[in-house]
């Protein structure tokens, strides 16, 4: 997990979708949206779920390692940057090997396009825009601590296993307080 | 930690000598070195003044290879390597699918289209300056070589064009022709800097660019081709109008922003270059694996989710990394969130806490 | 084995980019940050009025949007707050007066001389011959304060005309009611902070999360130190969705369930006897009314487990601190107002008054929905929330007005009221502000045909509405970031909007228009104001010693304190957070009142013909009418079209086309299916207009004191639907070219993911 990051907590989610539309907002991008808003139990409940990148540490970004083009930087703060725009050659090895289903592709501009933890505004000291507007705190962006001293009673984890795959990630996500386990599945069986 | 870091690195980055790629490198400076000395007639062509440009080269060959040899030993480059020019090279896909190359290599390499979708000021800034750096290459490398040389014929109204020893065509200097085969360069220079001019600008006006941006990966290229340019406008200059006074100054100065910049190549944004190639590679691929193997079909939803050989190759460059979800692939990018927030409801939380 | 595809391939949800139309006009920029100038104001939509900054760039063009740490909402913002800004340069954006010689003829522009002076010769020629209050002016809750109080003062003393009402009527006016019937005094009576404090927080008909997303968050934290969420509501939306305890009743039955919770609560011992005593009159009636209510008969009038009644009565009769919250969904209704009493008689008997953490509001939903009822432009209102019969109240008004009090006009009729008396030709000419009832009306062909009945009719909006469409006289208005003034939020704070831009081509501030008019009226000294800043000032000297008490406010003290909250009646007096710490209400008398109120029938039950219920409602992409929503492409790729929603046991697959017949309409929707809906509900989003506007099916039955109509239940049926209604595509003015987003891709009437829009790989 990174110092200062994201914490997802998709319990809080209201699905209104307002990171959507302030990720288009975002100066590095402006006019997409990287964010992905699911609803996750349709037609049972209104439960939703916002995906930011979880900026994997280990293994390291899978989206840099399959990059045939060393497309995708992992700057040394542990953000995992979008595709190059010199390199890239938009084959979307990155959008089908990352498995949060994170990044997109513009095919027409061969291009990969990812959320960079907003790095216009998280290198200069600013929330990301998406936790920056979020209603409700479902994406909360700051130091473990600063996320304690809200919401005494979570409990975070940065292990999400996929399978037999456990991944480190620099992106935590909220689970209730006695959560059983120290990870969070990924959905893989 | 280190093996991990691997290619997420700028791939320059320094990590020990590899072997494979130093005989790659050190074999195609032998054989630029040899074309060199049989292109210019065995130096006889070859004009000593230019030797700084010519070293160079030989340089920025063993550069480009050595870090070509390094970067396709990744698992998702060689693959794409071995896939593309597979495809590339395939007989088969050349009777069924004969104009795809031709396109490719058209829209993808000389007129970058692709550009065009990402903003019409981005791609005319970019045609510029390749067209300029094309230009200027072409004329470059086989001047400094010796592979080119002019001559006066006499009784000197005309200059004919030597190609490696052969004389090809004569021309007035005067003329249309004469003053574009002449200033061929300049012209190429202020494409360059029409280009340079709009990156520029971009890169101290608009946040998209600024974010992340960085002195020597993105700034140092654009002052390299602005140096290159001006300095080669004003040899022009000079010797047009104030008779040559400065021409030996500003040789030098010229060559020396020439010969830094083509020893850069290999380690920064210039290698783009050298890679973009592989983009036709990739879509030939991609197009002849879909029609031979069809569509992979998301396990959960049944959407489309890539080519057949596409999703099988990228379960193989997953295994070759050692990332166990391979058969991820599978599912297409919605429904792996879809799962995962399904799996969180069930496992983790249903409601607020 | 191989199979014809197309390149690229895509997967879902790889390239859900905002492509077309979704974003500012003039295109998307990023200029760094020298070339940017920060504007802080509030947003132009809902009551919460979250702060934010407008960016501005080097040529005074509003092209973007920051956060702004302010106290309301620290930073955040909902999907409309974020795009807000792309209304203020938006290519359907009215430039220039539009005029039509008759109906029939198309609208076309004209100079501001000729359509001002069009309204004044209507008004007069109409005023004469059919007499003054044969002209209305409608206003809207959406105006600044300054606008509001002089729409009120505007049909006073420029028209004299007894006819003016506005849209808030279709809004908190039953809160509004019930507040002023059991406090005194119609406010919030705690600022969102105390939610914080409160152990117990229960919202009744309020769908927080889609319709004030932003508030949320103090739901949230509050629960995050502890507190329980009691949440009252026929769908489960999605603070419903995690709530401690969702109570999921029948709609039109709220008066009843909380009656029922009061019945537990007497029956447990749990009422504050001696605040009871202290502090209120009237209790008896109150306590043997609920004495009918028993768990079991609200369990069968509500369609909820009994169990469910006790458990919410015991969690709210056992805390220490507890707030009831609560907005449309219990204030729509032909017993909006006694819903309301019926909240605030469980408040009361309680003692949840005047501390942090025990109180009570409403949460008003246009921008200035509070301050927007409290200056007189509400029929029976006069600035400062006084009375327009009370004869003190009209000699202080006249006073300050300069005007005999014998000249203002007394109480006029409700905005549905309105309706029908233009209907029958009592009222003859309209000039509204700042309102769209085409849409927004119950039983719209009632109301269609009240226009077409109009002899003269003028409307001033920045887009062409679906009214505006059918006026005589466009008027081309500012929207709020062309101009300044200050908005009353939920809470009863008094913020400051400020000015971004200069509003583009012909358009003008609305009160620049009433001024041009009043002038040509012949009574231009009493508008003749430079700024918003002048009328503030005689807004505020006009409400001094009322309820509304904006004396004390100027716009420097909301700019150093980040809002005031009123009464504030002198310079020196740091407004009023928290009403009724001293536990005196603001009768003379101090005391509060219970009022006994019966659960009654909806005006329409249903019955074997009609055996579902229709309610209506928001979803979170839209605002009211649509009129400024349906027009930004963020918002229309979020939800582009409306839907039904309906429960799997109808038998209806999502997506299959339903048709929902009442009395007065049908039109053929998408279904949504979904367990989060009761079964015997069926549920439809208004904010959009044309054949599958949801208000073609409403009832317009009124409540017999606020005059809200009864939105939230109808009688309904619902059937298998041929094909799915087409949307219609906001107007826009003669010679545009609609933007690309704004009609319906055909073949793409699918609903929406969930209630709160398409998912971004749903598009």
């Amino acid at each position: 997990m990174m110092q200062r990051t994201q914490f997802i907590d998709p319990g809080r989610c209201i699905g209104c979708q307002a990171c959507v539309a302030a990720c288009r907002e975002c100066d590095s991008h402006r006019g997409r949206s990287m964010i992905h808003l699911d609803y996750i139990d349709v037609g049972r409940s209104v439960a939703s779920m916002p995906t930011v990148c979880m900026h994997c540490e280990d293994p390291i970004a899978p989206c840099a390692e399959v990059c045939p083009a060393d497309a995708v930087l992992v700057t040394a703060d542990g953000v995992v940057q979008e595709a190059a725009k010199e390199r890239c050659i938009g084959c979307a090895n990155c959008v089908h090997a990352c498995p949060f289903g994170v990044p997109k592709i513009d095919f027409e501009e061969k291009l990969q396009y990812k959320c960079n933890l907003c790095y216009d505004r998280t290198s200069v000291g600013l929330a990301p825009w998406c936790a920056t507007v979020c209603p409700t705190g479902a994406i909360f962006y700051g130091t473990l601590e600063e996320l304690l001293a809200q919401r005494p009673n979570a409990v975070v984890s940065d292990i999400v296993v996929f399978g037999e795959q456990e991944i480190h990630t620099g992106v935590a996500i909220v689970a209730p307080s006695g959560y059983a386990r120290d990870w969070i599945p990924g959905g893989l069986p | 930690m280190s093996a991990l870091r691997r290619s997420t690195e700028d791939a320059a980055a320094p990590r020990g000598l590899d072997v494979a790629a130093s005989a790659a490198g050190v074999a195609a400076a032998l054989v630029t070195l040899a074309a060199i000395y049989l292109g210019s007639r065995r130096l006889r062509d070859f004009d000593a003044a230019l030797i700084g440009y010519a070293t160079a080269t030989v340089f920025l060959a063993f550069g480009v290879v050595y870090r070509y040899v390094v970067w396709v030993q990744s698992p998702p480059a060689r693959r794409y390597l071995v896939r593309g020019w597979g495809s590339f090279l395939s007989w088969r896909n050349f009777r069924d699918f004969p104009t795809l190359v031709p396109r490719e290599l058209f829209s993808n390499l000389a007129f970058q289209t692709f550009i065009a979708k990402r903003g019409a000021g981005r791609w005319l800034a970019h045609q510029a300056l390749f067209w300029g750096v094309t230009l200027a290459t072409l004329i470059t490398f086989p001047l400094t070589f010796g592979w080119i040389r002019f001559d006066v014929v006499p009784p000197g109204s005309r200059y004919a064009m030597y190609l490696g020893g052969v004389r090809t065509i004569t021309f007035a200097p005067l003329t249309w022709l004469g003053w574009m085969i002449f200033h061929a360069l300049d012209v190429a220079a202020v494409l360059v800097l029409i280009g340079c001019t709009y990156f520029l600008w971009r890169r101290f006006r608009d946040r998209e660019a600024t974010t992340g941006q960085r002195l020597g990966f993105d700034f140092f290229p654009l002052v390299a081709l602005v140096a290159i340019s001006v300095t080669g406008l004003l040899l022009t200059f000079d010797s047009a109008l104030l008779d040559g006074q400065d021409y030996a100054f500003l040789a030098i100065v010229h060559m020396a922003v020439v010969v830094l910049t083509l020893v850069f190549i290999p380690f920064g944004k210039f290698f783009h270059v050298i890679q973009r190639p592989a983009s036709v590679g990739v879509d030939v691929y991609k197009r002849t694996g879909l029609e031979r193997e069809g569509v992979f079909h998301c396990r959960r939803c049944g959407a489309p989710v890539e080519s057949a050989a596409f999703v099988r190759d990228l379960e193989r460059t997953m295994q070759e990394l050692g990332l166990r979800f391979g058969e991820w692939v599978e599912t297409c990018p919605r429904c792996k969130r879809t799962q995962r927030g399904e799996r969180y409801l069930e496992q983790v939380k249903r409601g607020f806490s | 084995m191989t199979e014809r595809h197309e390149l690229p391939i895509v997967a879902p949800g790889i390239d859900d980019f905002a492509r077309e139309g979704a974003g500012p006009a003039g295109g998307w920029e990023a200029p760094e940050r020298p070339q940017v100038r920060l504007v802080p104001t509030h947003c132009c939509f809902c009551g919460v009025q979250c702060g934010m900054f407008l960016k501005v760039d080097a040529h005074g063009r509003v092209f973007g949007v920051e956060a702004r740490d302010h106290d309301i909402n620290r930073m955040r913002l909902c999907p409309k707050g974020v795009v807000a800004y792309q209304q203020v340069n938006h290519p359907d954006r009215l430039l220039r007066p539009l005029m039509r010689d008759r109906r029939g003829d198309p609208l076309r522009p004209v100079s501001w001389d000729v359509a001002l002076d069009r309204i004044a010769d209507e008004i007069r020629r109409i005023q004469d011959a059919y007499g003054r209050d044969a002209f209305g002016v409608i206003g809207g809750a959406s105006l600044t304060n300054e606008k509001a109080y002089l729409i009120g003062k505007f049909a006073r003393v420029a028209l004299r005309t007894r006819h003016v009402d506005y849209n808030g009527r279709l809004c908190m006016v039953s809160a509004a009611a019930a507040n002023k019937k059991a406090f005194g005094i119609d406010r919030a009576a705690n600022p969102w902070a105390d939610l914080l404090e409160a152990q117990v927080i229960l919202l009744a008909g309020a769908n927080v999360g889609e319709t004030f997303p932003v508030a949320t968050q103090y739901f949230w934290e509050a629960r995050d130190r502890g507190a329980r969420l009691v949440v009252v509501d026929p769908r489960e939306t999605p603070v419903a969705r995690t709530a401690d305890v969702h109570v999921p009743i029948r709609p039109g039955t709220d008066a009843a369930l909380f009656n029922g919770l009061l019945h537990v609560i007497v029956r447990e011992g749990l009422v504050d006897e001696a605040f009871v005593r202290d502090h209120t009159t009237g209790w008896e009636g109150v306590r043997d009314t609920v004495a009918s209510y028993p768990p079991e008969r609200v369990a069968e009038i509500c369609g909820v487990d009994a169990r469910r009644v006790e458990e919410v009565a015991l969690l709210w009769g056992r805390a220490e601190r507890a707030m009831a919250l609560h907005a449309r969904g219990l204030e729509h209704h032909v017993q909006g107002v006694d819903n309301c009493l019926a909240v605030i008689n469980l408040v009361l008997a309680t003692g949840q008054l005047g501390r942090p953490g025990a109180g009570y509001g409403t949460i008003t939903g246009q921008g200035n929905g509070q301050g927007g009822r409290e200056h007189g432009q509400k029929a029976d209102m006069l600035p400062g929330l006084r009375d327009i019969e009370n004869p003190e109240h009209r000699a202080i008004v006249a006073e300050r007005w300069g005007i005999d009090e014998a000249e203002l006009p007394r109480a006029g009729t409700s905005f549905v009221e309105m309706m029908e008396q233009m209907r029958a030709g009592q009222i003859r000419g309209v000039i509204g502000f700042c309102n769209n009832p085409l849409v927004s009306l119950p039983n719209l062909s009632r109301i269609e045909a009240a226009y077409e009945a109009l002899e003269f009719h003028a409307q001033a909006d920045f887009f062409l509405s679906e009214t505006a469409e059918r006026a005589d006289v466009v008027l081309p208005s500012a929207v709020w970031a062309e101009d300044e003034g200050t908005t009353t939020n939920a809470e009863g704070r008094v913020v400051k909007h400020n000015r971004a831009a200069d509003p583009p081509g012909e358009a003008r501030p609305d009160w620049w228009i009433m001024r041009q008019i009043a002038e040509r009226l012949g009574a231009g000294r009493w508008f003749a104001f430079e700024s918003p800043r002048e009328i503030f000032d005689d807004l505020r000297d006009t409400s001094r010693g009322g309820i509304a008490d904006y004396a004390g406010i100027t716009y420097e003290k909301i700019e150093r304190t980040g809002g005031v909250f009123w009464p504030c009646p002198t310079p020196d007096h740091p407004g009023t957070p928290r009403l009724f710490e001293d536990l005196r209400s603001a009768f003379p008398d101090g005391r509060f009142r219970f009022h006994a109120v019966e659960w009654r029938e909806p005006a329409e039950p249903a019955d074997e013909d009609f055996p579902l219920r229709l309610t209506t409602g928001r979803t979170v992409a839209h605002f009211l009418s649509g009129n400024q929503t349906r027009r930004i492409g963020a918002l229309v790729e979020q939800t582009p079209r409306p839907w039904v929603e309906v429960h799997p046991s109808l038998g209806f697959a999502s997506g299959d086309p339903v048709r929902v017949v009442t009395r007065r309409g049908s039109a053929t929707y998408p279904a949504l299916v979904t367990d989060t809906i009761r079964p015997d509900t069926v549920f439809i989003p208004y904010h959009w207009s044309g054949r599958v506007a949801a208000n073609r099916m409403t009832v317009d039955a009124l409540d017999p004191v606020s005059k809200i109509p009864e939105f939230k239940v109808c009688a309904c049926r619902v059937e298998r639907g041929d094909e799915i209604d087409p949307l219609s595509p906001p107007p826009i003015p003669p010679g545009r070219m609609p933007q690309p987003f704004e009609a319906e891709p055909a073949g793409d009437a699918r609903p929406p993911t969930a209630p709160q829009g398409r998912g971004t790989s749903e598009r």
